[in-house]
């Protein structure tokens, strides 16, 4: 009789170069706030959020790494597990673009082999110090057939969509098992069965 | 009332079944009605046997044309019969017995009814059983065959018919008429295909054409309300469930919706009025009708077989008779013989109505049958929990006691299960609104029959309703706690001659009563109107209305999904904060100028957050320890409460076994530690410094092309000489010519030969630590003049420099040859031959030494053994490594080093 419950846990990870904006992303999503000072990560960190989608009840444990290149050859170690990827440049540092092929070379040789990946492009609010234009970013994505956005932790853009777009796409592919008709009776003592139509 | 009958009917002459009681057997989840016989035989010698007979049966066994034997199980030694408690339930006083039946071949378990004659049933069972004595015999149940299938082979008999005992036979077409079968064992062929369950959903079949069209019309419950419901997430879930209720407010308001509630003892009649004067004349289109029926079948079958066609007659008008100006949906109904309830909405509510549940509490004869007791619906609309209950209670005026006791007993006994099993049954008391009405049968007391007709003629309601035994018992707390009634401004609904207004003119003569009644319990009622219908002439009671304004608590979907998102949003903040987290007073770490054998420590305080944690140094991939091996953390793990903090210690130590690869540049002072928080965040530890190159752990060979003191040589030459293959002999391509032994070698050696050679104990005592340190520094320095130290400091040192050479003095590949020819100095002499230059040259020099040493051994005590017992295991060292070292091997390391101290070179 007990229901079964559809719970979801999506295991999501943040790389990219040191200073992009990993931990501020993070940060806006979990608790809807930005931090202007700027503390490296020195380590591996992880926040949870709790979103429903296609009515299904999905925890998000997302890991925050270090992006110190010093730090790399341990954070590869954390890649395996990750269902979805989300790997971060700064569009106003062009040496965070150039890495990005690196960090993908990284993914291809540490993560699972079917784990989902997006591209985004941090700190969009500041087009006046804009190196990467966004067709490079597109084109990047296009590349290697993965999805892009551009985003600014700072000014809340794009951030909650670039995590839902992700998780969906981790959803899209995770064989779910619907619950079974006697979960969705809602009443097990049969519930409204007819109505009259017509009186004497 | 005693199904032993029926059984009896079943059985042969000279069988006796003592007792009988229906149950039902349990298997997992399914429930199926077995009525079980206990069957005596007397045996002819004296004596007797018992088995128990289990029975499917039709209905409620009154004859043998009722009952089909299924099973027999042979009260033998090993049976028992035991009550047991039901898994993971609590005990509820009244609620059915749970008995186990075992034997050596099966284990089943019943229920059966809470009452004196399960007990009695218990008892006759327990009396039956043979015990252990060993004097009297074993029963052997021959009369038991009869019973059983009588065409099979004698010898097959045996396992055959214990397979048959144990399976699900039956003859269970009751279609068939068969002539005499009445219990034999399964007919031949058809057992074991058709089980008795087949029969049972057969009759849940026969219900009329009318009911299987309302019940699959099109309307079914939406999941528009699920949400209010949500079973996921485990705990979680039971926490946002909890918060929510906590918040109703936020995301609700109060909306009045109309109820009808209606209650009419039929006195076992047809339904021959139009039911309109009573549902719906005269009033506004309610939401909800709840409509009871007391006595609708007082027939004997009905009663026994829980069947009746008034069902459909009275649903059937009831539903012809709901107000015009709506439409409704029946939601459930549920019949206890008599007693019937029915529940109706509005069309358009029907999507609210969710968790609907019906039970029925027998409260007649044994305190179970349906003649008495009372049925109920559970529902919920939008997010009030209402409860509707139908009661007929105990008849007669002076019973009100027993009439008490029923309502108590229906209030403990009936119990709604949730869709969350894991939740304990809902009562009747746990709804937030409760509509009760029925036949309650309280009385008018202390008045004769004429005085109260005078004061209903004189209307004096009020003067008669102080005399009213449901009033003294309610102001007597003795029943109906909480409740409310409406004022009684209609005349007693009973008793009545049948089709008229007369008051009862049967022989009984009856005094008129307020037997039907409404009351209520709950906030934001109001009753509207509570009246009787004396228009309808039926039965011999009048049916009785009360319509109320009902406020519902309606969800405001934004507010509801905003609510939510708040507790889902808090929850996860909380699951975060609760995220074991610390903070380092520092994490980088930076040690300068590390020497030979010189501890360096640094530290840092691991300070905790708010939750309690555990902490631990974790492997990095593909690496066996978490730091280096010149690492150490100490400690390495531990545990932290709230707000604590906890000192770690990273100790640098270079030993042998680290230096050779730390002078080389193979390895370096760096390092990448991980402090791990269980459930919880990592922390990365970087760890830096140089290492000062020391002749300590530098090969011979290396040391002899060092003609500068190690320290004075750029870091790149020393790594390349370090990196130098051992075997390289001087083949003139190095610029320098090499040394014949390390100098560092011959400064010891040239110290002790100038200081100690008449030192007493010499490589027996411990030096210090801190002239250790000076003597590395002056060999790695090459301050030779300044080195002053205690002798055996320096021996100590002497020793610890050939404990640290990456490759001993005897070679590890030459190892083996100087074990097996120990003893045969010739042979030895020429092993020492075949070993590298410079460590031959070293070997020479050191037992020159040694025999210098023993020139002396009057002062200094030493000898040829000590002597070999200290540079045996020194200079000849295992590949293997020490541990492996056995002591037979360590005997002829001592040994070959001892002919060498003996002969002269």
């Amino acid at each position: 009789m007990a229901k079964k419950t559809y719970d979801l846990l999506f295991k999501l990870l943040l790389i990219g170069d040191s200073g992009v904006g990993k931990t501020c992303v993070l940060f806006r999503f979990s608790d809807d706030a930005f931090n202007t000072t700027f503390i490296s990560t020195i380590g591996i960190d992880f926040k949870i959020k709790t979103v429903e989608l296609q009515g299904k009840k999905i925890k998000l444990q997302i890991w925050d790494t270090a992006g110190q290149e010093r730090f790399h050859t341990i954070t590869t170690s954390y890649y395996r597990g990750a269902m979805g990827i989300m790997l971060v440049y700064d569009i106003t540092n062009g040496k965070s673009f150039e890495n990005i092929s690196k960090w993908l070379r990284n993914i291809d040789e540490h993560a699972n082999e079917d784990v989902e990946r997006m591209l985004l492009g941090n700190k969009c609010d500041m087009d006046d110090k804009r190196v990467v234009p966004k067709g490079k970013g597109e084109q990047i994505a296009r590349e290697h057939g993965i999805r892009f956005f551009e985003t600014s932790a700072k000014a809340n853009i794009n951030i909650e969509k670039a995590f839902l777009t992700l998780a969906e796409d981790i959803l899209r592919k995770t064989p779910v098992k619907e619950p079974n008709s006697e979960n969705l009776d809602i009443s097990s003592g049969g519930g409204v069965t007819g109505w009259k139509s017509k009186c004497c | 009332m005693d199904q032993s009958v029926a059984v009896q009917e079943t059985l042969a002459e000279g069988e006796y079944c003592i007792i009988a009681v229906q149950g039902m057997l349990c298997e997992g989840d399914s429930r199926q009605s077995r009525l079980l016989g206990l069957v005596r035989h007397r045996l002819e010698h004296g004596g007797q046997e018992y088995a128990l007979f289990l029975y499917t049966h039709r209905r409620m066994a009154i004859t043998g044309d009722d009952v089909s034997l299924d099973q027999i199980v042979p009260v033998s030694r090993d049976f028992s019969l035991e009550e047991v408690s039901p898994d993971g339930e609590l005990y509820i006083l009244g609620s059915d017995v749970t008995v186990q039946l075992d034997t050596s071949e099966l284990s089943l378990v019943f229920q059966l009814p809470f009452g004196s004659h399960t007990r009695m049933f218990l008892q006759e069972v327990a009396r039956a059983c043979p015990g252990f004595d060993p004097a009297t015999q074993n029963p052997e149940f021959q009369w038991l065959s009869p019973y059983r299938c009588t065409e099979l082979e004698p010898e097959l008999r045996e396992s055959q018919t214990q397979r048959r005992w144990n399976s699900a036979a039956g003859g269970s077409n009751f279609d068939d008429s068969r002539p005499n079968g009445k219990g034999l064992l399964g007919d031949q062929g058809s057992w074991g295909q058709d089980k008795p369950e087949n029969v049972f959903t057969r009759q849940n079949k026969s219900k009329s054409d009318f009911t299987n069209m309302v019940r699959s019309s099109t309307i079914t419950v939406s999941d528009k309300a699920h949400i209010l419901s949500m079973q996921k997430f485990g705990l979680r879930d039971t926490i946002v469930k909890s918060h929510l209720i906590q918040k109703e407010e936020d995301y609700t308001y109060i909306q009045n919706f109309r109820f009808f509630v209606g209650t009419y003892n039929v006195n076992g009649q047809s339904p021959k009025e139009c039911l309109q004067p009573w549902l719906s004349d005269g009033i506004q289109a309610p939401d909800v009708y709840c409509v009871g029926f007391q006595e609708l079948d007082l027939s004997k079958e009905a009663f026994f077989f829980h069947d009746t066609p008034k069902e459909e007659e009275w649903f059937k008008a009831v539903t012809d008779a709901l107000h015009p100006d709506a439409k409704y949906a029946k939601v459930k109904l549920i019949r206890l013989v008599g007693i019937m309830l029915l529940l109706y909405v509005k069309q358009e509510h029907a999507a609210y109505i969710t968790e609907v549940e019906a039970e029925t509490v027998g409260t007649g004869i044994m305190g179970r049958m349906g003649n008495k007791g009372g049925v109920a619906i559970r529902f919920r609309f939008h997010n009030t929990s209402i409860c509707v209950v139908n009661s007929h209670l105990a008849a007669h005026t002076e019973e009100y006691e027993r009439r008490n006791q029923d309502y108590r007993d229906i209030c403990s006994r009936m119990q709604f299960c949730q869709i969350d099993s894991s939740l304990p049954p809902l009562t009747i008391n746990k709804h937030d609104v409760i509509l009760w009405l029925g036949d309650l049968n309280y009385r008018i007391e202390e008045l004769d029959v004429e005085k109260v007709k005078k004061l209903i003629e004189e209307k004096a309601f009020q003067t008669l309703y102080a005399y009213d035994q449901l009033k003294s018992q309610v102001a007597a707390k003795a029943v109906f706690e909480g409740f409310t009634e409406g004022q009684l401004t209609f005349q007693p609904t009973y008793k009545y001659d049948t089709g008229s207004d007369d008051w009862d003119t049967s022989e009984k003569c009856r005094a008129p009563a307020w037997c039907d009644r409404v009351l209520w319990k709950g906030k934001n009622i109001t009753q509207l109107s509570y009246q009787s219908h004396m228009a309808l002439k039926t039965s011999d009671h009048k049916p009785v209305s009360s319509v109320f304004d009902i406020g519902v608590r309606v969800v405001n979907e934004e507010l509801y999904r905003k609510t939510l998102e708040e507790i889902v949003r808090s929850l996860d903040k909380m699951e975060n904060a609760n995220i074991p987290s610390v903070s380092l007073s520092k994490r980088e770490f930076c040690f300068q100028n590390v020497k030979y054998m010189h501890l360096q420590v640094e530290s840092f305080t691991i300070h905790n957050g708010q939750v309690p944690c555990q902490f631990e140094f974790i492997n990095k991939p593909d690496e066996e320890s978490y730091c280096k091996q010149w690492l150490n953390a100490n400690p390495s793990r531990g545990f932290l409460l709230p707000d604590s903090y906890i000192e770690i210690e990273l100790e640098l130590f270079v030993n042998k076994t680290t230096a050779t690869k730390l002078n080389s540049g193979e390895d370096k002072i760096e390092d990448i530690l991980v402090l791990h928080l269980e459930r919880g965040k990592d922390y990365f530890l970087s760890v830096s410094g140089n290492y000062l190159p020391s002749c300590f752990g530098s090969p011979i060979h290396t040391l002899c092309y060092m003609r500068e003191p190690i320290l004075d040589l750029p870091l790149e030459t020393v790594r390349e000489l370090t990196l130098m293959p051992v075997q390289t002999e001087d083949d003139g391509s190095q610029l320098e010519k090499p040394m014949e032994i390390p100098k560092e070698l011959w400064m010891m050696v040239d110290y002790l030969y100038r200081n100690a050679v008449q030192q007493e104990d010499l490589f027996q005592q411990p030096g210090l630590r801190s002239e250790f340190e000076h003597i590395r520094d002056c060999l790695d320095t090459g301050m030779i003049d300044n080195l002053s130290a205690n002798n055996h400091s320096v021996a100590e040192a002497l020793l610890l420099f050939l404990e640290s050479l990456p490759e001993p003095v005897i070679c590890y590949s030459t190892y083996h040859n100087c074990l097996e020819c120990s003893g045969n100095y010739t042979a030895s002499k020429q092993v020492i031959s075949t070993l590298p230059t410079f460590h031959k040259n070293v070997f020479n020099y050191l037992m020159a030494f040694l025999q210098e040493l023993l020139k002396n051994s009057a002062k200094n005590h030493l000898d040829e053994n000590i002597l070999a017992s200290i540079f045996g295991s020194l200079l000849l060292r295992s590949p293997a490594g020490h541990q492996k070292l056995e002591m037979a091997e360590k005997k002829k390391a001592q040994e070959f080093i001892h002919q060498f101290l003996c002969n002269s070179p």
